[in-house]
């Protein structure tokens, strides 16, 4: 194929362009910025070393967020997990009635993130509240730290169950059919099935869909902002929620670039993880 | 009993499932005293559309729809346009830095948009591109994930039609869309899907980069319809409603393709 050698850089052209704009620079600027010392006009004055690292540990309202960040991602990711992996069980068989009851687990797909965090914010809005009014409780759920990141806890796992039910049932649907025969020959009852030949069988796809869980939840922000907006007392302020807080509105640009490089090892870590298990 | 604890366990959660759904639903029909009353309400007590229209004659709802519509579409189209080609030339051509660049694409996957939401904003307001659907579409166009799935389904080809069909004298951009676009279909349908519903739910990236209230996506201006504001919160469940119901119906009927499409790629990793 000669004379046509320039052919191949053409077709990946617009994709490179678009990588390194949006993707690979933006990084690269934001990992050589956060080392280097910037008056706020945007001058550079010299090397920093770790000293935006630090000044930004320094800050309690940032120590804070990671704690609340954990503290979501303890919550949230066993919740999310069982409940997912629940659903995914009770409908894995194909049954009469199975498939309205797939779809019903599927409807969240359906429901943006904005449309729940309304919908979540009215449920439990003060004292007269339907939750209340269900559980016969008198929680006034957004006022107080604890049930204000319980109630964000609950908004997040709806916004992921569609998409991760969905996976793990897609991978209990493709396992080998004949294995199951075999079990079921073999006399193995139900639960005895799912504990030692179906669940082991997907664990791969289970393990992804953990880790993948693990990276947005690290990254969760979006959510906060609808719903809480960090508060009440900056108590649901995460991670990323700060981030938005320094780079945006209090124009502490150099502290983002800090958590931008920290939260790109972050997920390189996790996404490291995920592969490995895949691959096991 | 195995089956009954099955049947209940499956019907409880269905209805937790379901619960914010219903009752966003009811809520689209509630006057505006259910909101404010001594009790809180789960059915309307006087269920009327009028919600439903204040929602619609909005002076932007529609308008917010429609960017929305607009830039979701553009974005999956884009997005195909951009990597169909690039996975094209990572599998059937060999040149010089192929592997080097494919890791440079790959190297993408690692790097979360939302980490570099800053930088992103400083590149779109330097183009002077704030309030625009580009400034809205362009950041998500290139998608490592969608490179990584086309790479995947093209290297499965058979080169041998590639070479006949060059000696046929079909110019490789021809190749490109009579032969090659048809024969990845179902994941060029994957992509559109993923990215349609992606790009539609997007939050954080259109409020950053609008304004104007001529271009806000309708996730944004969702937010900011100011119907709570106005003693009309029933409206503003309507709005909710207009926006979702759509994607229930698509959903019933699409259900197996969309299971397909998201599930497609997802384990590449």
């Amino acid at each position: 194929m000669k004379g046509k050698s320039i052919q191949p850089y053409m077709l990946l052209l617009p994709a490179i362009l678009l990588a390194s704009a949006f993707s690979i620079m933006p990084f690269m600027r934001s990992l050589v910025l956060s080392f280097l010392r910037i008056t706020p006009r945007g001058t550079i004055i010299g090397p920093a070393g770790f000293d935006n690292f630090i000044s930004l540990f320094r800050d309690a309202a940032f120590r804070d967020s990671i704690m609340h960040t954990i503290i979501f991602i303890a919550l949230f990711l066993p919740l999310n997990t069982f409940l997912t992996l629940l659903a995914a069980i009770l409908t894995r068989r194909k049954r009469r009635y199975g498939a309205a009851f797939e779809y019903i687990f599927f409807t969240p797909l359906a429901v943006s993130m904005a449309a729940y965090a309304m919908i979540f914010s009215e449920m439990f809005r003060g004292r007269v509240s339907i939750i209340n009014r269900i559980f016969g409780t008198e929680i006034i759920w957004l006022d107080s730290p604890m049930t204000a990141m319980a109630t964000l806890v609950m908004l997040s796992v709806f916004l992921d169950f569609g998409l991760d039910y969905m996976l793990l049932l897609s991978s209990f649907r493709s396992i080998d059919r004949s294995m199951i025969e075999a079990a079921e020959i073999d006399g193995a009852g139900g639960l005895r099935m799912l504990f030692s030949i179906e669940l082991p069988q997907i664990r791969p796809m289970l393990l992804v869909t953990v880790f993948m869980a693990a990276k947005d939840a690290v990254l969760i922000s979006a959510p906060v902002m609808v719903l809480t907006e960090g508060g009440p007392f900056r108590s649901t302020e995460t991670i990323m929620y700060y981030y938005y807080l320094e780079a945006f509105r209090s124009a502490n640009v150099q502290a983002g670039r800090a958590i931008s490089v920290m939260m790109v090892a972050i997920s390189v870590l996790l996404m490291a993880l995920a592969g490995r298990r895949r691959h096991e | 009993m195995n089956r009954l604890i099955r049947i209940l366990l499956t019907l409880m959660l269905a209805l937790i499932v379901l619960f914010p759904l219903i009752y966003g639903f009811s809520a689209s029909f509630f006057s505006p005293i259910d909101f404010t009353d001594s009790y809180a309400h789960m059915l309307p007590s006087d269920p009327s559309f009028r919600n439903y229209g204040l929602a619609l004659s909005h002076r932007h709802f529609l308008r917010y729809v429609m960017n929305s519509t607009i830039t979701s579409a553009l974005t999956a189209a884009l997005r195909i346009m951009v990597t169909l080609p690039a996975a094209f030339a990572l599998t059937h051509f060999t040149f010089r830095g192929r592997k080097a660049l494919f890791i440079m694409l790959l190297s993408t996957l690692f790097i979360p948009s939302d980490a570099i939401l800053y930088e992103n904003y400083a590149t779109i307001a330097s183009l002077r591109l704030l309030d625009t659907y580009a400034a809205i579409i362009l950041p998500s166009v290139f998608s490592a994930s969608a490179i990584l799935m086309l790479y995947g389904a093209l290297s499965s080809l058979d080169k041998d039609v590639y070479d006949a069909a060059r000696i046929d004298g079909a110019g490789c951009l021809r190749y490109l869309i009579s032969i090659l676009a048809p024969l990845s279909q179902p994941y060029l349908v994957a992509i559109a899907i993923q990215t349609y519903i992606s790009s539609f739910n997007s939050y954080l990236w259109p409020l950053l980069v609008t304004n104007r209230d001529s271009m806000r996506t309708v996730q944004v201006g969702l937010t900011m319809l100011g119907f709570a504001e106005q003693g009309e919160r029933g409206a503003q469940f309507a709005s909710i409603m207009v926006i979702t119901i759509p994607f229930l119906i698509v959903l019933a009927f699409g259900r197996k393709v969309i299971m397909k499409s998201l599930s497609r790629g997802r384990d590449i990793i």
